[in-house]
């Protein structure tokens, strides 16, 4: 008889124990997780809602036509099994056979066009232009929808992915109209029980959900809680089950409660300062460089989040498939080189820089910071400061201040980032300026091919103009930040930094 | 007198809500863009200016309101679409649970407390409460909320740490989430009752007439619950105006820490993201609130007080 080698005995001891492990931690049926939320939803219709913070309920009622990765968001197939494009000006979705919503009418070819029509042309939708690629929307067959495009636009997964991709039942959406946006129906893992404004959602279990066991839990509540320490309080108080977008501050509190468990991760949700490149001083490529060069991001990190994030020199992270180290590397600090742009441009005993701000907590620590190494460069950083909603409306519809302060909670696809920012006539970009007249044509590129590598390369390309031309000032990526007591198990975090509960279960 | 004081809530009205109006206004922002969502457009949100008529002058816009709300119609929040009077009347009952609590902790505590120091002024007592009065003036009730929520609800679990429940649907729970923040409003309100009755009290029991019932022989006790306190009544019941008025403002902050669903929250919310219909509908129900109890003091004043009635 031959005895295992060591090796092998390691291996078979690794095996058993992994099999233990595996044992312990089966996921179980039941319960009801309770999720203290920062924000109220701003509405239970994906079309119409207003507030990225809303996804966390909409993932809840809503299946998507295409799914995530959720550590690197390549697309994969959601309520459409497959998809392709067979010439470059259409997309074919083969959408999912049985599937029901929650009122028991099916999800078929019908409910999609129905769905995609009414988020390209629905006179409350609020997503209009992610689907404005798509001319025409035709059922091809009893469960595939053919899309007929203006242009190219291999973003369309992705985008699919969000909003535009959330179907609800055009039954209900009929008859309920403006109302489904408090009473919804989808085709989603809980469906909708009740909706105190600013107080609670409830969802209970869709029983007859596609993917095969789940949910695990019998239901959802979230509790909007909008000061993220008494959410953060009421999970250790043992009222709620799971707190999420703390900050990193609050890392310290979850560690010291031995009750809980931390959850970190990247995510795409990017503290930057929006520029207004329309007028000057910020028309002038140089100046924009010296803001660029004038940032130390390691040591804002460091300051302003405990080095709990990752610092941003492009729109999207390092884990993401579209970074690029060439764009990426353009600005290392440089405090010399900002001084020398800005004499270069007419600056030589530095300038005030009118920037727009907020006025919570965490955004005036970022405005120390700021101040203190823009300082070092000649740069006079002068903030006003406002609260959230006032301070966006000052910068991107009043047009006042140069700059703005704020943050990108960004987009399953980065075309949809760059297009919303960048483009011509884009909303974020406040000064409606096209200071880079062939962006628009990289932009084009970068929804022209299909695979990721091909795309990625087009994506190097966009981002090298962006950045060389230095149209923004990425500072930090933030981390998903979230705390759960020991029952919660299966939980995983997104690099959208939304949580999604689907595969999650009480172990209690 | 209650016709002549009832008449008088309207320009009060009118003018409370304008001038609320006329303050949001000034401040920056649009409520389109918030309704444009993340994709805004120059388009939609022009749009939207013109469905919810934002777009039309200042008189205009708080004209309509003003008709609305006096055929009560308080108009839908442009945030959630749901009418302001169901918002309203949903958390109403909440916020005034947690001011009746704080209240009535601030008249228990707070009465024995100045009638001790009262009736025996420079004492050790006396420096005490008075010390305790000053000490609970001067807590911010957000900071003493928080020592509250970490003593009680996360090191000894007794109450909870946030929330609310209807006390139509559980009212020993309803009591229960309501204790820690009535607890944190009542410091203040122990510290005025406790303050004012003190010296109202001291100078009543140092007047002559007092002094006339002891030569007349009277006891302590009859002298201070016959006489002493039935002369106060009218002092204590300004404070308590004074008091209901003040706690219905100090909710604001109190719920946010405790995460209760009340006025406070939804005027702080509605606020800062300029939903104006909301704003000027809970503006309205807080003014004709003070109103309302400034009314009834008044009535109270005539009863307690006759001089008041002919007056």
């Amino acid at each position: 008889m031959n005895r295992p080698g060591r090796r092998e005995f390691l291996a078979l001891v690794g095996t058993a124990a992994g099999l233990g492990a595996q044992a312990q931690t089966l996921p179980k049926r039941g319960g009801v997780l309770r999720v203290s939320a920062p924000t109220n939803p701003s509405s239970l219709d994906p079309v119409t809602g207003t507030a990225g913070s809303d996804h966390v309920y909409l993932y809840t009622l809503y299946d998507t036509l295409v799914e995530w990765d959720p550590a690197t968001l390549e697309p994969r197939p959601g309520l459409a099994s497959a998809w392709s494009f067979p010439t470059p000006l259409s997309m074919v979705l083969d959408i999912r056979p049985g599937v029901v919503f929650h009122d028991g009418t099916p999800l078929d070819a019908n409910a999609v066009k129905f769905n995609l029509d009414r988020a390209r042309g629905g006179a409350m939708s609020n997503v209009k232009t992610d689907l404005a690629t798509i001319r025409d929307v035709r059922v091809t067959g009893p469960m595939q929808v053919t899309l007929d495009l203006s242009e190219p636009d291999t973003a369309l997964p992705l985008i699919l992915s969000d909003r535009s991709g959330m179907i609800v039942s055009p039954a209900a959406a009929a008859e309920r109209g403006g109302r489904h946006s408090r009473e919804p129906v989808g085709s989603g893992p809980w469906k909708f029980v009740s909706w105190a404004d600013n107080e609670k959602v409830v969802v209970t279990r869709h029983e007859r959900y596609w993917k095969p066991g789940l949910p695990y839990l019998d239901g959802v509540e979230l509790a909007a809680i909008p000061e993220v320490n008494t959410g953060l309080r009421s999970v250790i108080a043992g009222q709620n089950d799971f707190v999420f977008f703390l900050s990193p501050q609050q890392k310290a509190i979850v560690d010291r409660a031995k009750s809980l468990v931390p959850v970190t991760g990247p995510t795409l949700w990017c503290i930057q300062m929006f520029l207004n490149f329309g007028r000057k001083p910020l028309n002038d490529v140089r100046v924009r460089q010296a803001l660029n060069y004038a940032v130390d991001r390691e040591a804002f990190n460091k300051a302003t989040a405990n080095g709990l994030a990752e610092p941003a020199h492009l729109m999207v992270p390092t884990s993401h498939w579209a970074y690029d180290k060439e764009a990426a590397s353009l600005y290392p600090y440089d405090p010399d080189k900002a001084k020398y742009l800005l004499n270069q441009a007419g600056y030589k005993d530095g300038f005030e820089l009118d920037i727009q701000g907020t006025s919570d907590q965490r955004a005036v620590q970022r405005e120390e910071v700021l101040i203190e190494q823009f300082q070092k460069s000649g740069i006079r950083a002068k903030f006003t400061n406002g609260v959230i909603p006032s301070s966006t409306s000052a910068f991107f519809v009043e047009k006042k201040h140069d700059a703005y302060l704020s943050s990108w909670t960004g987009r399953p696809d980065p075309t949809q980032t760059y297009q919303l920012m960048f483009g011509k006539d884009a909303f974020y970009n406040v000064g409606r300026a096209d200071p880079v007249p062939e962006l628009a044509q990289a932009l084009a590129d970068t929804r022209r091919d299909q695979g990721i590598p091909e795309r990625k390369k087009a994506f190097a390309r966009m981002q090298k103009l962006v950045f060389e031309n230095a149209l923004v000032v990425p500072l930090q990526f933030q981390f998903e930040m979230d705390a759960h007591t020991a029952k919660v198990k299966g939980f995983k975090p997104n690099l959208l930094g939304k949580p999604r509960f689907e595969a999650v279960w009480l172990d209690a | 007198m209650i016709g002549r004081r009832l008449l008088q809530i309207l320009p009060v009205i009118v003018l409370a809500t304008f001038v609320v109006f006329g303050l949001l206004q000034l401040v920056p922002g649009d409520i389109a863009v918030t309704l444009a969502g993340e994709n805004a457009t120059d388009a939609r949100i022009a749009q939207i200016r013109q469905a919810y008529g934002l777009d039309q002058p200042f008189f205009v816009q708080y004209g309509k309101w003003l008709w609305n709300a006096a055929h009560l119609d308080l108009s839908r929040s442009y945030l959630s679409n749901e009418p302001v009077l169901d918002q309203i009347l949903h958390r109403f009952p909440t916020t005034l649970l947690i001011v009746s609590l704080s209240l009535t902790i601030s008249l228990v505590v707070g009465i024995p407390l100045g009638i001790v120091a009262a009736t025996r002024p420079g004492s050790r007592l006396d420096t005490f409460v008075t010390s305790f009065a000053s000490l609970g003036v001067a807590l911010p009730n957000f900071w003493l909320a928080m020592i509250l929520v970490a003593t009680f609800a996360l090191n000894w679990n007794i109450f909870p740490a946030t929330g609310a429940v209807a006390l139509s649907k559980d009212p020993s729970k309803a009591l229960l989430h309501a204790a820690l923040p009535a607890f944190a409003l009542a410091a203040g309100g122990i510290a005025e009752v406790a303050r004012q009755l003190r010296s109202a009290l001291i100078e009543i029991l140092s007047s002559q007439y007092v002094r006339t019932l002891h030569a007349k022989g009277l006891s302590p006790t009859a002298i201070l619950w016959k006489h002493g306190l039935k002369n106060v009544s009218v002092t204590l019941l300004t404070v308590v105006g004074l008091l209901v008025n003040r706690l219905l403002g100090a909710t604001v902050v109190v719920e946010a820490v405790f995460a209760i669903p009340g006025m406070g929250s939804l005027i702080v919310h509605a606020a800062i993201h300029k939903d104006f219909p909301v704003v000027q509908g809970v503006v309205l129900s807080m003014v004709v609130i003070v109103i309302c109890m400034n009314l009834l003091i008044d009535i109270l004043y005539a009863v307690l007080d006759p001089r008041v009635g002919r007056a």
